[in-house]
């Protein structure tokens, strides 16, 4: 049971990175165009009444909320990645750990977030830490698929590897550096591609904290592109929220292009035969 | 003088108490060239494993070195280092200076035939070429005892003959004592001192090999030092 746990997360995680130029393209343009075109349709289907009047919401407002956002999510990821690694070799290590670990990181990846940590979130919310609310959120969405990822990775490190780091004298924490870590960062990567994923898909959840408050208003809700998509979605502009949705879009693929299919290229060297 | 002995060495896995290995007494001289042979399952692995460390008897006594170093069938290279690195990956975990890295990496380097290949990785190579980088590893540590565990039995018969004649100008160079596993009795007639047969967890019988190098050129004596080990191999 818990071997096809770990084989249905590391089926799940073997990601390959698009080699040809014409797929590298379809990633980078034609993905983000029909995106935008079915959203752009939908937009114009539902939308029933457009508000004119309001504050007045420039692209460079918006690519700042992006931003903003993004920034959260870099802070939120970083935080996941230095949980998920040493929890990944504690489960790896200790035979007693990953019995108690692993079962529970399961049923925590598979619930929802709040439903968890209701809490936890109104703890930061009562204490006015917002950001750190926004974070705790995406944090804790963030964390499992690279966790069972990298648990995965450490899976098939092959035997006479491990045997090698030993007869050679790599031991200790030279063992992590040299060996655990270069090998599992094929699948560190792609655990982060699915991590950062959950990110932006969880990024509304996490700034428009006023639903978890009483009587909360939109006042407490995080300045990001999150929190924007959802006041243009309820007050009906939607030239803001396609403008909001299209440079998310745009910017998603970029990173996809320019840093994720970069990274999982490379970390090609780094698996075994 | 016996760098390597093991007497009356006993060897169960559990669970179930699985016999690996039975009684195994043996001695292997300083400088000595000595192959295990024998079938699938017969304990020749877990006699490489007890001397690397990788494994402890469960009975008997064993004296051996405490530093070894060892080939691997698929060479074991990590495939995020170059051919260099991997050969220093064993000098850096001993701390030796620098200096000292640098100098005896590009020793054993020019000796297994690889100053072309330095800045590629195990991708970049043949099968051959990494067993050559796996060799150069083992050597560079500076350890008395190699050991090499079915080193070339993934390899084509031109490339394994090729390595066969190198392996034992490296042996003849460096005076290493070498421990090999070979599932292949002519492998092992044509490079071993002896060959020590493995059945079931013992040994069945060891046979000095007394020809002249290089073995296979002496034809009918070769074949019937092979034929005579095969005959105890069936049986």
């Amino acid at each position: 049971m818990k071997q096809n746990h770990i084989h249905h997360y590391h089926r799940h995680m073997s990601i390959s990175y698009p080699v040809s130029v014409r797929q590298r393209l379809y990633s980078l343009i034609l993905t983000p165009v029909i995106v935008l075109v079915l959203v752009f349709v939908v937009v114009q289907l539902l939308g029933k009444e457009v508000v004119h009047g309001g504050p007045e919401i420039s692209i460079g407002y918006i690519s700042i909320a992006l931003l903003t956002t993004f920034g959260r999510l870099v802070v939120s990821y970083f935080l996941a990645l230095m949980l998920a690694i040493p929890l990944a070799l504690l489960i790896n290590k200790s035979p007693k750990a990953e019995r108690i670990l692993l079962p529970l990181f399961d049923i925590m990846q598979s619930v929802p977030v709040l439903a968890f940590f209701p809490v936890v979130i109104l703890f930061f919310v009562h204490y006015g830490l917002y950001n750190g609310a926004a974070i705790f959120i995406l944090l804790v969405t963030m964390m499992w698929s690279i966790v069972f990822s990298i648990v995965g990775g450490l899976r098939v490190i092959p035997q006479d590897i491990k045997e090698a780091a030993h007869i050679f004298g790599v031991t200790g924490p030279s063992y992590v550096r040299q060996i655990l870590l270069p090998a599992v960062f094929p699948y560190i990567v792609t655990g982060s591609l699915l991590a950062w994923a959950g990110g932006w898909n969880i990024v509304i959840v996490a700034e428009v904290l006023h639903t978890y408050m009483p009587a909360g208003s939109n006042v407490q809700d995080l300045f990001g592109i999150g929190s924007l998509l959802v006041s243009s979605s309820a007050s009906g502009d939607q030239n803001v929220f396609f403008v909001s949705v299209s440079l998310m879009i745009v910017f998603v693929a970029f990173l996809n292009f320019f840093i994720w299919q970069r990274l999982l290229k490379y970390a090609e060297r780094f698996k075994f035969e | 003088m016996d760098i390597i002995s093991f007497n009356h060495v006993s060897k169960t896995y559990q669970p179930g108490n699985a016999i690996a290995l039975s009684d195994v007494s043996f001695a292997v001289e300083k400088g000595a060239f000595v192959c295990f042979v024998g079938p699938s399952g017969c304990g020749k692995s877990t006699v490489l494993k007890i001397i690397a460390g990788l494994e402890t008897q469960t009975a008997g006594e064993v004296e051996k070195p405490d530093k070894v170093s060892m080939v691997f069938q698929n060479a074991a290279l990590l495939p995020w280092l170059t051919v260099w690195d991997n050969v220093v990956f064993g000098l850096k975990a001993k701390g030796m200076p620098e200096r000292h890295i640098i100098i005896e990496t590009s020793k054993y380097i020019e000796m297994t035939g690889l100053q072309d290949f330095v800045a590629k990785y195990p991708h970049e190579l043949s099968g051959g070429q990494r067993q050559r980088v796996g060799i150069a590893r083992a050597l560079a540590v500076n350890v008395d005892v190699v050991l090499l565990d079915e080193p070339f039995s993934a390899l084509d018969t031109a490339t394994t003959e090729e390595l066969h004649k190198d392996l034992l100008r490296i042996w003849k160079q460096t005076s290493k004592t070498i421990v090999m596993i070979s599932h292949s009795i002519e492998e092992a007639v044509s490079l071993a001192d002896s060959v020590i047969l493995m059945k079931a967890g013992h040994i069945e019988e060891t046979f000095p090999i007394m020809l002249p190098r290089p073995r296979r050129e002496q034809g009918g004596l070769f074949m019937h030092d092979v034929q005579t080990i095969r005959n105890k191999f069936f049986v």
